[in-house]
């Protein structure tokens, strides 16, 4: 069945259908059960399945973390929510000294299988901390997996693939991205869940993307073709394994390779996408990979953030580099 | 019972040394598994240091007041019972012996001269991870074969031939090779790769860009202000002048020519600059005619020889010239005795030959006693030419450059590398018909190298 | 004196019972004790401790990166273990060397992991003794999701102790301070959680008195969050049964957390890299020695009836069990490159599978074998 659905409610439908298929899948966060979550993806959930499955917690995220650690020691699989990116990193230590290292720690008698639900990006005109993106503290860190649905049918998809993994998954989603709407088909099935997609062909340059960015590398896409530039646009999905063979191919095939992302582009996931696609495309390559990123500051008031994120023309400005080599 | 060694041990999480302070047993004493030695002093604490063996003090390696680095022994024991197998100390710095010459072939295992140092020592806890590393592990099996770490594993991307659907597949360049391409204005996409990953490589684009002409390099000067300018004949000048005047009007000169497809030959050279055999040693077409030229002799010796009034000497030997030019002018100088030579061998010769010209060294022995001459006009891009015998010789072979051209392959047309092999002979030694065949027999080399193998 | 009028105590130094009204409940539990467990109490404490000189020595020896020794807190531990149910669970932080033995854990295993050859070394469901936690506090939070999800299935407050579980976590007067400690009290309270809180105060967090982490005795800081809350003398293995045994016997009940403050001193340094001579004076140490619990037990066994060759025989168990673990600690198989890269993920994972096949080329290329 196809519906026409937002990114937030296609993950809420997700998370209903993995609730109904086993009964050992747990939410937990805060404000996720009677308000049905800041920004409603939890909604209805609680009514249907329980405060026994759906926990309002404390005001706590380590304590969310560190206590889905311990019912994951006892079998269940919870889906936390970290209300927003910039709250995230009371719970690090417990996500990265804890979570990160404790399936290598058991060596095999123990699985955590807990899936940790992140709204992150920036185009909203929030204020300080709600706007953020720190994927590359967690796509750096081994025993973690992560990714970042950039639709709605991927979002529906992906919520359940990651509560079916048998690892830790950070699942980052893009709130910029949360209210518009596309068609999501609740009965196929899906890319597997650490695969990158070309969603748009092309033959000039190569434009790699992840979360909200991959709409606005689409819309300059758009743009370059009226130029008669031919962008091909590759969604990242998977930030942690990244799947390079879509990249490695359209980067064989156009020569050139434009990263774009909302962090600050030092030592981001930009960089490691860059540093990897010179090294096994090195011959293909006519041009530096060039980055588009965030600026190395502190996401700064909203009345700036235009500034800060990258736009079409920021991106377009990279395309137009890439192209002069 | 057997003499163990105790190593001062790092009680402290990464220190690199202690001091004695006391010892508590002296040579002769029998000691229990756990009784306490000696009492050291280290940056952190005082500690006492138990023994880890039972039987009789045999030696103690340290005084009081000494320090001692993590690792070194300080007490010997003749020991009973289990030692503790794993007790050793930190790894010694890897004395360097003579070094295995370092060879891109993959040697057998275990041929280098020096014994592999064995693999890091795994950390034994208690003695840190210390100790400088002052060479390498050891000689490597086939260290090519290893691929680069696999954060980013190698696929290396299959050989294009570039005569073949080249608009459709993307070339393979180093960023630096392709900033030269546009440097010389040529176009990488019609440049032949002999990289060994199917890479355009630097010489490539080099010899691109002398095909199209070496010349677009050179920045027109400005006119000379004076009308005349007078250059004294003297010196190589005259010289090359007057054999230049004796050897056209005293023999009559007839020139032939032939267009080949030389694509298999230049193939053949990709292999041969691949090959371990030819490493390090320069391979080009010339290399490729020089070896034709030979051949073709030796199915026309007639062409090899020298004009008397009394006799044609007909010599069953070669010594192949090469015309180069150098600062002082126009030279011939030859390999000598280039019939009996390898593949390999005239490489060499040709090589050594250049490099010794481009030096300026040159011998007159050198250039003596030449039999037939090869002139390569090639790295100017030009087609062809109507060569002077060098004098003493009958005949002069003329390369051109190697281009694409359109050819007709199986009724189709085709991009191939073609050339035009030129000569020129001395009409009283060779008529048309030798001159002919012997050109013919050129070209068919060049026009499948395989045939050498005959 | 760490000791306040709260301070629960059923063993004096002296090794005699003591009569309170406040203590009439553990009293009975004591005294339904028979004398073969009573001798387990203290057997299990001095093979523990005998254990614990050991692996220093082995440290000195160069056979182990580093030792953390229980010495001098054998009484809480032991105690609060014997309490313990079957089905309960425990988690530890990284000193709690008797409480594994008790539970079954080779104590071969807890030497592998400061020999570097494991991060961990037992499969906590064998003996519900989860693994060893160096990061402090952090367990404190997963042991009270342990016992969230345990009354979740229905398996605590069913009002039948021999099969209701429960959980208890063991942390320190330091980690009391953590953030996670915190939150885990707020969780427990909240969600009424089926756990015990065991803070061992040993008075020092390395060289950091505990009058730094609190000014107020720690036992309040359960009952800051509202969770029942005791202090014990932790060198009475006998109060230390007791008072975790009810403790545990409500929690499991749906009664709701609890927290027991155990007063006890480490006799030894916070781990062999530490120099205790810098911070604390050898007349507090001497003082504490008199409280030692071995000690007390003994005068109290003896006075019991307990005769020599009943301590011969423990002191014996002591040393075959140090010889015991010191030969198979030298015969200890070290961790292969597998064990680096296999157990990352539980899932299949791609740079998992790519980054150990090069290791594996890369030290071959050497024309070895590792």
């Amino acid at each position: 069945m196809t519906e026409n659905l937002s990114l937030a409610k296609a993950i809420n439908r997700g998370l209903q259908r993995a609730m109904q298929d086993n009964d050992r899948v747990l939410l937990m966060g805060e404000d996720i059960g009677t308000l049905g979550g800041v920004f409603r993806v939890t909604e209805g959930l609680k009514n249907e399945f329980g405060e026994n499955r759906v926990l309002d917690t404390p005001l706590a995220e380590s304590g969310i973390v560190g206590t889905a650690i311990g019912l994951a020691m006892r079998g269940f699989r919870p889906v936390c929510e970290i209300q927003f990116d910039g709250f995230v990193y009371p719970a690090f230590d417990q996500i990265v000294s804890q979570l990160a290292k404790l399936t290598s720690r058991h060596q095999g008698d123990q699985s955590f299988p807990i899936v940790i639900r992140i709204p992150y990006g920036g185009h909203i005109g929030a204020i300080e901390h709600h706007q953020e993106s720190p994927e590359s503290y967690f796509t750096h860190t081994s025993g973690l997996r992560v990714v970042s649905p950039a639709t709605p049918n991927d979002g529906y998809h992906m919520i359940q693939q990651a509560i079916q993994s048998n690892d830790p998954v950070i699942f980052f989603e893009p709130k910029a991205r949360y209210w518009p709407k596309s068609d999501v088909d609740t009965d196929g099935t899906s890319a597997p869940l650490h695969q990158s997609r070309v969603v748009r062909t092309g033959t000039d340059v190569t434009v790699v993307g992840h979360g909200a960015m991959v709409a606005m590398l689409l819309d300059a896409a758009e743009v370059a073709a009226g130029e008669g530039i031919s962008l091909e646009v590759v969604d990242l999905r998977s930030l942690s394994p990244i799947d390079y063979d879509p990249i490695l191919l359209s980067v064989e095939k156009t020569g050139r390779l434009v990263v774009a992302q909302e962090a600050p582009g030092g030592t981001s996931l930009g960089s490691e996408i860059a540093a990897t696609v010179a090294e096994r495309a090195f011959y293909y390559l006519e041009a530096p990979v060039m980055r588009v990123s965030g600026f190395d500051v502190p996401f700064p008031p909203a009345h700036l953030e235009s500034l800060f994120l990258p736009d079409v023309d920021r991106i377009l400005d990279a395309v137009d580099r890439a192209r002069g080599y | 019972m057997a003499v163990v060694d105790f190593p001062l041990p790092d009680v402290g999480e990464g220190l690199t040394e202690a001091e004695i302070v006391q010892w508590r047993v002296k040579i002769g004493d029998v000691v229990a598994i756990n009784d306490i030695l000696v009492e050291i002093e280290t940056a952190k604490s005082l500690v006492e240091l138990p023994s880890p063996f039972a039987g009789t003090i045999v030696a103690l390696l340290a005084g009081e007041g000494d320090t001692v680095p993590v690792g070194k022994s300080i007490i010997q024991v003749d020991a009973e019972g289990a030692i503790p197998a794993p007790l050793h100390p930190a790894p010694e710095p890897a004395v360097a012996k003579a070094p295995a010459k370092p060879s891109k072939t993959a040697p057998a295992k275990g041929a280098s001269s020096k014994k592999p140092a064995a693999a890091p020592e795994p950390v034994l806890v208690g003695y840190g991870s210390g100790g400088h590393v002052t060479s390498r592990r050891g000689s490597r099996t086939s260290p090519d074969a290893t691929p680069a770490e696999p954060a980013a594993s190698p696929s290396p991307p299959p050989v294009v031939y570039p005569a073949a659907a080249r608009s459709a597949v993307a070339v393979l360049a180093k960023p630096p090779v392709r900033k030269l391409a546009k440097e010389l204005g040529v176009d990488i996409q019609s440049v032949l790769a002999t990289g060994s990953h199917g890479e355009v490589t630097r010489d490539d684009v080099v010899r691109q860009s002398q095909v199209k002409t070496v010349f677009r390099n050179v920045a027109t000067p400005e006119w000379p202000q004076e009308r005349e300018e007078y250059i004294p004949v003297k010196g190589v000048r005259k010289a090359i002048a007057a054999a230049m005047v004796k050897s056209k009007f005293e023999a009559p000169h007839v020139s032939v020519f032939v267009d080949v497809d030389a694509t298999r030959t230049m193939d053949f050279v990709k292999r041969l600059k691949a090959s371990p055999d030819f490493q390090g040693i320069r391979v080009s077409p010339l290399l490729v005619m020089a070896r034709a030229v030979v051949w073709a002799v030796q199915r026309n010796p007639t062409v090899n020889s020298s004009w008397t009034d009394k006799d044609i000497i007909v010599h069953h030997y070669v010594n192949l010239g090469i015309a180069a030019a150098t600062p002082r002018g126009l030279i011939v100088p030859n390999v000598k005795e280039a019939h009996t030579l390898n593949m390999k061998q005239l490489a060499l010769g040709l090589e050594n030959l250049t490099v010794t010209a481009r030096d300026g060294k040159t011998t007159v022995d050198d250039m003596s006693n030449g039999t037939i001459t090869i002139t390569n006009l090639g790295s100017f891009g030009v087609d062809t030419g109507t060569p002077i015998i060098n004098p003493g010789e009958v005949s002069i072979v003329v390369l051109g450059a190697i281009k694409q051209k359109p050819w007709v392959v199986d009724g189709q047309i085709e991009a191939r590398f073609v050339t035009t092999i030129g000569a020129s002979f001395d009409h009283r030694v060779v008529d048309g018909d030798v001159a002919s065949r012997f050109l013919a027999d050129i070209a068919s080399i060049i026009e499948e190298p395989a045939m050498l193998l005959d | 004196m760490p000791y306040t009028e709260a301070t629960l105590q059923l063993l004096s130094v002296d090794g005699v019972l003591v009569e309170s009204d406040r203590t009439e409940q553990h009293r009975a539990l004591v005294d339904a004790l028979s004398e073969q467990q009573l001798r387990d109490f203290y057997r299990e404490m001095v093979v523990t401790r005998r254990f614990d000189i050991e692996s220093g020595n082995l440290q000195r020896q160069g056979q182990l990166a580093l030792w953390v020794p229980s010495l001098g807190q054998e009484g809480a531990q032991v105690g609060s273990a014997f309490a313990t149910r079957e089905q309960d669970t425990i988690f530890p932080s990284y000193r709690e060397h008797a409480i594994a033995r008790i539970r079954g854990v080779d104590p071969v295993a807890i030497l592998a992991l400061l020999r570097g050859h494991t991060h961990g070394g037992w499969n906590p469901n064998d003996s519900r003794f989860r693994l060893y936690t160096i990061v402090l506090s952090s367990q404190a939070l997963h042991a009270v999701g342990y016992a969230m999800g345990t009354a979740m299935e229905g398996k605590s407050g069913t009002g039948d102790v021999a099969t209701d579980e429960a959980t208890i976590v063991y942390f320190g007067d330091g980690a009391s301070s953590e953030g996670d400690a915190n939150e885990a009290l707020v969780f427990a309270q909240s969600y009424q959680s089926p756990i015990v809180f065991f803070l061992q105060n040993n008075q020092y967090a390395i060289s950091v008195p505990v009058v730094r982490q609190s000014r107020s005795p720690l036992y309040q800081r359960g009952e800051g969050f509202g969770i029942e809350s005791y202090q014990i003398d932790g060198n009475d293995v006998l109060i230390s049964y007791a008072v975790t045994k009810l403790a545990l016997d409500d929690a499991r009940s749906g009664k709701g957390p609890r927290f027991i403050e155990a007063q006890t001193y480490r006799l030894g340094a916070h781990t062999t890299s530490d120099d205790p001579t810098k911070y604390r004076d050898s007349a507090e140490e001497e003082m504490w020695k008199t409280r030692d619990p071995i000690a007390r037990f003994d005068k109290f066994l003896r006075a019991k009836g307990a005769q020599d060759a009943f301590f011969a025989d423990v002191k014996q168990e002591g040393e075959d069990l140090a010889a015991d673990v010191r030969r198979r600690l030298l015969e200890h198989t070290p961790p292969t490159i597998d064990a680096m890269f296999d157990h990352v993920y539980t899932d299949e994972h791609p740079l998992m599978i790519a980054q150990k096949a090069w290791l594996v080329d890369y030290e071959a290329s050497f024309g070895g074998d590792r």
